[in-house]
Parts: C-alpha cells; structure tokens; sequence
C-alpha cells in the first residue's frame, strides 16, 4: 500500500486535532490514530512525533503526565490546553486557506 | 506574559534536562514495544516485528538530538559539548597549549597595559557633569602659541561674551601655598577658578557652598574650598570644617566648602591642586603679557562654535589697536572641546603606542594561529571521523573555533594578571604631564576590554586554521596516514604567515631601535652645565608675607649667605626657572639697533633671573666679559649676561659687551622697564629647554634688579658629594624663616633625568613591544621548522641511508629557516621604510631610515631564527635512518 508524508508543517495540526478529539492519548496512540483516521494513506515517521510534542510543551500548547494503560503500563499521556485550542484554531484556518488557494489555482488552471 | 511562561518552561527543561530525556525515552521505549506487540499480534516473527518496529520509528539520537533543539537549548548544549571537548584536546596537547597560552598572554597582556592608560587619557569620562559642553576659549594665529591668555585679554571677552555664552570661566594656578600642620609648613598645590568655573562644570561642593560672585572682585575676603583628598587627609573628614578658618601664608582664609572625590582642575595634570581659590578677575586690565590663564566657556543653547568664535575675535582687534606689538593681525578666538584640548598632547604617542603593541597582538596571533594550523594537520583523521559520524561542516568549525576562543581567553586571564602584576613599573612611566582622569589602572573597562581582546583574538587566528581544518577530503585523510594527511595543502598558508610574523617583529624592532637609539643619544647630549653633585630644591615665599621686593631680595640674600656658610657647600645660588624645565620668554629692543636687528624692532629671548653664582654653581663658562656680582643690585646700573646664541644672533660679528638692550619695551609703556641694561658678559650655551633642543637665545638679569614675585630654584654645589645632606641645608633655611618649606628636593642629575620622562616612556615601551615580538617570532621560526623536521623525518632517514651527511641535514634545515627569515626581512625592511618616517618626530639624532639600525636590526633578526632553527636542526642530524625508515 502506498502511504504518502504528510505535508511539512501540518504535523502540529494533525496533533492537535487529534487530541481536541480524543481527549487524553499517549504518544503511540496518538501516531495510530492519525494513521486510521487518515485510511491509511498519511504516514508519520513515528519516532517524530516526540520532538514534535516536546516543541508543543515548550509552547504550553499540551501537557504531559505519567499514567498508566489499560493494560497496565507506564505510558506518558498529553492533553490539549487552553492555549493548544487556541492554537488549533489558528492551525486550522491558516490550512483551510491554503488549501482553498492551492484548490483554486489547480481548478483555474 | 506569554514569552515569558514559555521561557519558564523552557528553562525547567535545562534544568530538568536529564529527567525530560529519561521521559523520552521511556516513552519511546513503550512506543517500540505497542508497535512490535501489534505485529507480533498480527502473526510476524519476533525479529521481524522488533526490525518493522525501529525502521518506521526512526533514529532515535536524532530524535533526542531534535526534541532538545525545540526546547531552545540545543546552542548552548553544543558550547558546553565544544568546550568539554576542547578542553581536553587542550590538555592533550600539553605543550602546544603552553606555548600558545604563554604568546597570547604576552600580547593581549600588552595590549591591555597600553589600554589602561589610553582608558585613563581618552576615554575615562571627565569627572564634570557638564563636560561634554565645556570648550577651551582661546586663540590662533598669536605670537606666543599655547592656549593661556592675558588678563586684558579676559576682561575684553567678558564684556563680549554674554551673548553666546551660558557660563564664561577662567583658571589659573595660584602656586604652592603654605599651611602650617602642628607647627611644621607644608606646601600644598593650589588653583584659582573664577567664581562662576564650579557652575560651569555642574559640579557641586559636597560640603558648604560655590564660591559667590561678589568673592571673585579685587580685595573680596579671604575664601577657600578644600580638595577631598586635603579634607580627608589633614582635616580627617571633619564635618564642621566649613566656617572653620585657616592660616595660609600667613594670612586667614574662611573654608567655605569641601570639593567631592576626584575633583580636578581642566588640565587633568599634576600636581593635583588641594586648596582653591576664587579669582580675583579685575574688571579692566592693561596687561597684555600672557598671564597662563585658561578660559573656559560653555555655549548658551542653540550657539554653534562659529558663532562664538565670531563674537569673541572682535576684541582681539580692538586689543591689537591699544597694544601693537602684542597681537598679531590675524588673530582669532578659538573654542577646543575640553577632550580635544587635554588629549592633544598625547594622541601621537599613544597612537604610536597603540599601533605598536597591536603589531605585537598580531604577531602572537599569526604565531598561534600558524601552530593550529600545525597541528590540524595532524588532526585531519580526527576530523575526517567526526565527519563520518555525521557532524556537518559548520559544526566543525565551531567546535575549532571554541577551541580558539578557550585558549585566547586563557591566554587573556594570564595576560591579564600579567599586566596587573606590571602595572606599578607601566605607570611610573607614564610622563606625569599627561593629562589623564583618576589613576592608569585596571578598572570595569579594561577588563571588558581586555575579555573581548581574547575573543576576538580567538576568532581571528582560529578562522583560518578552523576553515582549513574542517575541509576535510574524507577519502584521502581516512587512508593518508595521521601525519601526511593535509600537510602539503597548508604548509604553503604556514611559511606565509611565518615570513609575515618576521616581517612585522622586524618592522616593530626597528621602531624600538630607533627609539631607543634616541634615548641613548639624548641622554649622552651634553647640557652644557655640570649637573653632578649639584642640589637643588624651590622655595615659593607668599606673596602676603613677603609683600614687598625688599623683603623678598632679603630673604633670598640671607639665605643664599646662610648656605654659602655651610663647610660643604661651594656655591649657592638661585634661579626663576631651572634649566630643562621651561621658563619665559620675553620681548626686547636693542639700543640703535644692529646690523642683524633694526632699532626699535621686537626682539625675543628667553629671560632668567640668577643670582651671581649662578653660573659657577653650575659651572657654566664665562666667554668674555664679567659675571655678575653682588655690586649688580638695586643702587647699581642695570646690567645684563648673555648666552653665546644671543650674542652670534643679534650682534653678529660684533662684540655685544657695552651694548645696551631695552626690556619689555616693545610690550607698551606699562611692561616695559625703565632703564636699558647694559650687556657685561656672555656665557657658554646651556641646553636650556630641553636636552634635544639647540641652545635658544637667552639673557641672564640679576634678581636684586628686577621685580618678580615669589618662586626660585636654589643650586647647591657642594665642595663633594659626600660633604652635605638636605637636613643642613632645610636648617640653613629654616635659621633665615622656619616657616617656609623646601619643595622639589632632588639633585640636578634627576632634573636632567626628568626632562626625559617623555621619551622614555616611549622608548622603553618600544623597547618592550620589540623585545616581546622577537621571543614570539622566535617561538614561531621555532614551532614551524621543528615541526617540518617531524613531517620529514622520514625524507631524512632516507637521505641519511642514501650517504647525505650529517651536515648536509644540518644545511637542509637551516637553509630552510633562513630562508623564511630573509623573505620576512626583505618584506620587513620595505614596510619599515614607509612606516617609521610616521615616527620621525619622535627621534633625536637618528634618521627615520638610519641604514646602520635598519641592517644591524635585520642581521640580529636573521641570528635569532638562526638559533631557533638550530635546536630542530640537531635534532633532525640526530635522526637515526633505521628508526626513521620504520617510522610510520
């Protein structure tokens, strides 16, 4: 099956989202879900979701704590803040334009 | 608010740093293992999965490499990496360390001493609130050059001033002035200001009040204000000393105010004035002859310089009307910024200074940077590996460049301490008439020089190297062996910067040869007189006390009997101005004039007033005619001696005894005297300004036939050295009035060493600079050669196996280092030629481009790389070919 990178940039977007959502996840959740949301189709390099969650704490947009998972393991789980809703909003309108552009430059052409 | 919540967060992760990269990883760990649980669920083999998993996560440094970069630390964590890192090739390389530190030390070390004293000439502000704004008034084109100005002159200006200036002042120095402390008379430096100077400066007493206008009138009470330093020492800070009076040279003064700390007159040179006075400013004047007064002024908002100077210059017309002789036609008033004024006097010298210990700076620099370079060649593998393993170009060079930089900023904190632990002997060179704020030392300024110095230091001579070093040919420099790799590439660039580091130490020891070629030759001029064994000390009488003439010639003959007693002495006499010391000058007429001076034309010559012994207690020579004698006095006809120049210049072919010259006449009726003096003698030439000045017309008058007002030089010839002390003679003086002190106790032999301070401040600075550029380029030769011999020992175990000699080795190295310092000589000599004709001014005796300094310089220059190449060279000799065939 073919899986396509996800656009740069739209990483945080898509973290957001699924956490505005999803409520509490940890990070592995949170790669599954963009992958069985997306049908499959967008594939995040696992591993950079980390670096990318890290620059969201730093940005006060998720936080983060120990808990453990249904199956009994540590697992750090990260939760949208005031901030982070804020951001997604943000996100979301800046995406929205630039697809509604990149669509109508395809169409016009 | 936001910013600084996240720079919060940002900072427990610093802080937190291990526990967040604990978390990381734990959570990347649980990640690896859901995901290989899920394959494994899915039915794939245990190895399979564990594969799967670790490909689609990624690499799990880099990741930690990348989450760290977004907390914002990943700078900071690199300089921390770099600096481990090169601290421990720095203590790897014990040696190269050494040397690099030791070099950089002597040239940044240098180079902030020479930056104390600049800080405290140029660039420590001015302790006036106001002195920004403060211009000296004076005026160009003037007979007399300098910057003082006449009393006339002043009350001109200040009827002219008011509209452009805010604040019109004038100084001057008032003498030394006596103080008795428990019984016993202290000179103590004075200054009188106009009563509106402090107003102008913004500076107030920290204790009592300004002076008032109505205490700067003639006969105004006796007021005066007390330095901080003088408050604190004599009055110990007494709160209550305002009010208080003191007796000073003889007569009450109120104390009207305490100055704060620091406080200095507008020349910013010592002596550092203790008491001040208000000025006594007449409201008109006749007197046209320069007073040594300065004038100072700051502008009323909105008035440029041109306009003031526009204002002002009309005056010096109207004055040139009343005293025709006085002023010259062109005459205009000139405003100096205060800064301006004080520093011109020192900006050639410390420039040349400057530029001096910069070269220095520099070559320690070429030096260090030529040893990285020498050593980076050795360290291509080790940045070939670095590359490999994934670290980017500039990641490199930064990591080089942090090794620069920590061993410039060793180098730095060594050059500094050095420079702490020479400063006593750096600031008793410095000439004491360079004006300067507070005490040449290390302050918040300095060390932020001297901090940024070795930064920049580290960056220039660790790009090139750095640059070189990090191009790495991954291929070649994996496979060469360590110490081939790159050698060739750079060895060009390494005798580059070894025969431009000759060149400028050549360049520098010329200068500081001449220099101190001078030195020499000043010091061997011959002054004329005989200043061996000669005493001397200055008496400066008040002018309260010993109000009139009669009671100054009294004391001054009694005295002069009193020493003349004393069973050591076998001249005493006195002086107005000792030689080497200055003096003045004056304006005369010659009676009918000569064929060399027309009548009635202005004449100048230096004037002095002796007493008759003068000249033998300096053992001057008497050429013709008679010296003067005790007869020569107030009864007695007007007579006059004078020096050799005067009687070639103005009576040439001529014998000038009998002649008889007007003093003062040209001046106007007022300055003039009033009888003519008849020339009785004429004595040898003296050096009497300075040691590097040809002899100046000069005329000797008696002091029992003049007035003048208060302040002599004695001379005390002894019969020998060891037959008199200064106690006998402060008693001998004391026995004529106890209550005046001796000031400027020294013997003639350091008044003439004194007239030198100026060039051997210089000169010995030179002298240092070259001294410390030879060892450094020496060092240099040194580490070049002896490392070309370790690149090639094994060519030279070859040679040896092939039959060379041991002296053909010897040639083979020699000839190299020979080589590299003939070019820098060659490049030396000419960038010399067109440098030191900048210093010319400063030389004596020596010409800028003196052929026997420029060859003797180079040839020793050639020695010392000889020497340096020597030491590589035996050792190369040395070379064992069986040990060095298998090298390698």
């Amino acid at each position: 099956m073919h899986r396509d990178e996800i656009p740069p940039g739209t990483l945080h977007l898509l973290i957001l989202k699924t956490l505005a959502r999803r409520g509490e996840l940890h990070g592995y959740e949170i790669a599954r879900t963009i992958q069985q949301n997306s049908e499959d189709v967008l594939q995040v390099e696992e591993g950079s979701l980390y670096p990318a969650l890290q620059r969201m704490l730093v940005k006060g947009w998720v936080k983060a704590y120990w808990g453990t998972t249904a199956e009994n393991r540590r697992a750090r789980y990260y939760r949208l803040t005031a901030a982070g809703r804020k951001q997604l909003q943000v996100e979301e309108s800046q995406f929205e334009r630039v697809v509604h552009a990149i669509t109508r430059v395809i169409q016009t052409a | 608010m936001r910013w600084l919540a996240e720079f919060t967060r940002r900072f427990q992760m610093l802080l937190n740093r291990e526990k967040f990269d604990r978390d990381m990883d734990e959570e990347m760990r649980a990640h690896l293992e859901l995901r290989e649980q899920e394959q494994r669920e899915a039915g794939v083999s245990r190895e399979q999965a564990y594969t799967a998993a670790r490909k689609n996560f990624g690499n799990a440094l880099v990741l930690r490499e990348a989450s760290h970069e977004s907390w914002g630390w990943a700078w900071l964590e690199h300089l921390l990496q770099d600096l481990r890192y090169a601290f421990r090739m720095l203590r790897k390389n014990p040696g190269f360390t050494a040397v690099a530190v030791l070099t950089l030390a002597l040239g940044i070390g240098a180079n902030t001493a020479i930056f104390s004293i600049i800080n405290a000439i140029f660039l420590r502000p001015l302790p006036y609130p106001n002195a920004q704004q403060i211009y000296l008034v004076a005026r160009t084109g003037n007979a007399f050059g300098g910057e003082s100005i006449s009393p006339a002159i002043f009350a001109a200006w200040r009827q002219q001033q008011e509209k452009v200036f805010e604040h019109f002042a004038l100084i001057q120095w008032s003498g030394d002035v006596t103080l008795m402390v428990s019984g016993e008379p202290v000179s103590i430096p004075s200054m009188g200001i106009s009563t509106d100077f402090l107003a102008m400066t913004g500076v107030h007493p920290i204790l009592g009040r300004d002076f008032r206008p109505e205490e700067g009138v003639v006969n105004a009470p006796n007021v005066v204000m007390l330095s901080n330093r003088l408050w604190r020492s004599r009055f110990k800070t007494d709160p209550n000393v305002v009010g208080q009076s003191l007796t000073l040279n003889g007569k009450p003064y109120t104390v009207v105010g305490v100055l704060p700390a620091g406080f200095t007159g507008p020349t910013f040179s010592p002596p550092e004035a203790q008491l001040w006075f208000p000025l006594q400013v007449p409201a008109t004047s006749n007197d046209p002859g320069n007073g040594g007064q300065l004038c100072f002024g700051t502008l009323k908002p909105g008035v440029s310089v041109a306009q003031a100077e526009a204002a002002l210059t009309p005056a010096l017309s109207d004055l040139r009307r009343q005293f025709p002789k006085m002023f010259m036609p062109h005459e205009r008033a000139r405003l100096i910024p205060l800064r301006e004024m004080l520093n011109q006097g020192a900006g050639a010298t410390m420039l040349l200074l400057f530029g001096a210990v910069g070269l220095v700076l520099l070559i320690a620099c070429v030096n260090v940077a030529n040893l990285t370079l020498a050593r980076s060649t050795t360290r291509q593998r080790e940045m070939a590996i670095r590359a490999v393993t994934g670290a980017s170009r500039t990641r490199l060079v930064r990591q080089l460049l942090t090794e620069s930089i920590l061993l410039a900023v060793f180098g730095g904190t060594l050059g500094l301490m050095a420079c702490y632990a020479s400063f006593s002997f750096i600031a008793t060179l410095v000439p004491a008439s360079l004006p300067h704020v507070g005490p040449f030392g290390i302050d918040g300024r300095v060390l932020a020089f001297a901090f940024a110095l070795s930064i920049v230091t580290g960056i220039i001579f660790g790009v090139a190297p750095a640059l070189g070093t990090s191009r790495v040919e991954l291929n070649s420099s994996l496979k060469e062996s360590g110490a081939q790799a790159g050698a060739r590439s750079m060895g060009g660039l390494r005798r580059t910067l070894t025969v431009s580091e000759i060149a400028i130490s050549l360049v520098l020891l010329i200068g500081a040869a001449l220099a101190l070629e001078s030195l020499a030759r000043l010091t061997m001029v011959k002054p004329g007189f005989d200043a061996r064994n000669a005493l001397t000390f200055s008496v400066s009488l008040p002018s309260e006390k010993y109000d009139t003439q009669v009671k100054r010639t009294a004391f001054f003959d009694q005295t002069l009997a009193r020493l003349s007693a004393l069973p050591g002495v076998e001249q005493a006499a006195i002086i107005d101005t000792l030689p080497l010391e200055g003096g003045s000058d004056i304006l005369f007429n010659i009676e009918g004039g000569t064929s060399a001076a027309p009548a009635g034309e202005p004449l100048d010559a230096n004037i002095r007033i002796v007493s008759p012994d003068y000249f033998r207690a300096l053992r001057i020579a008497l050429l013709r005619g008679r010296e003067l004698t005790a007869a020569d006095n107030v009864s007695g006809a007007p007579v006059v001696v004078i020096n050799q120049t005067m009687a070639r210049m103005f009576w040439p072919g001529k014998d000038p005894i009998g002649q008889q010259i007007w003093i003062g006449k040209p001046m106007g009726p007022a300055q003039s005297e009033p009888a003519p003096r008849r020339v009785v003698g004429i004595v040898a030439d003296i050096r009497e300004s300075a040691l590097g000045d040809m002899p100046g017309q000069t005329m000797f008058i008696p002091y029992t036939q003049t007035k003048w007002n208060s302040a002599a030089s004695f001379v005390v010839r002894p019969k020998a050295a060891s037959l008199l002390s200064f106690p006998e003679i402060r008693s001998a003086l004391h026995d004529v009035d106890p209550g005046e002190p001796l000031t400027q106790i020294q013997t003639m032999e350091q008044v003439v060493s004194a007239s030198l301070n100026d060039w051997r401040f210089h000169a010995i600075l030179l002298g240092i600079f070259g001294a410390l550029a030879l060892v450094i380029a020496a060092v240099g030769v040194y580490g070049v050669i002896s490392y070309s011999v370790a690149q090639r020992t094994h060519e030279i175990g070859v040679r040896m196996a092939l039959g060379a000699q041991r002296k053909n080795v010897l040639r083979l190295v020699l000839g190299n280092g020979v080589r590299l310092a003939l070019f820098g000589v060659v490049i030396g000599l000419v960038v010399a030629v067109a440098l030191t004709r900048l210093m010319a001014n400063l030389l004596f005796g020596v010409s800028a481009t003196d052929p026997l300094t420029f060859a003797a310089v180079a040839v020793l220059l050639i020695l010392v790389a000889l020497l340096a190449c020597y030491i590589p060279a035996r050792r190369a000799m040395r070379v064992d070919p069986m040990v060095a065939l298998r090298y390698e």
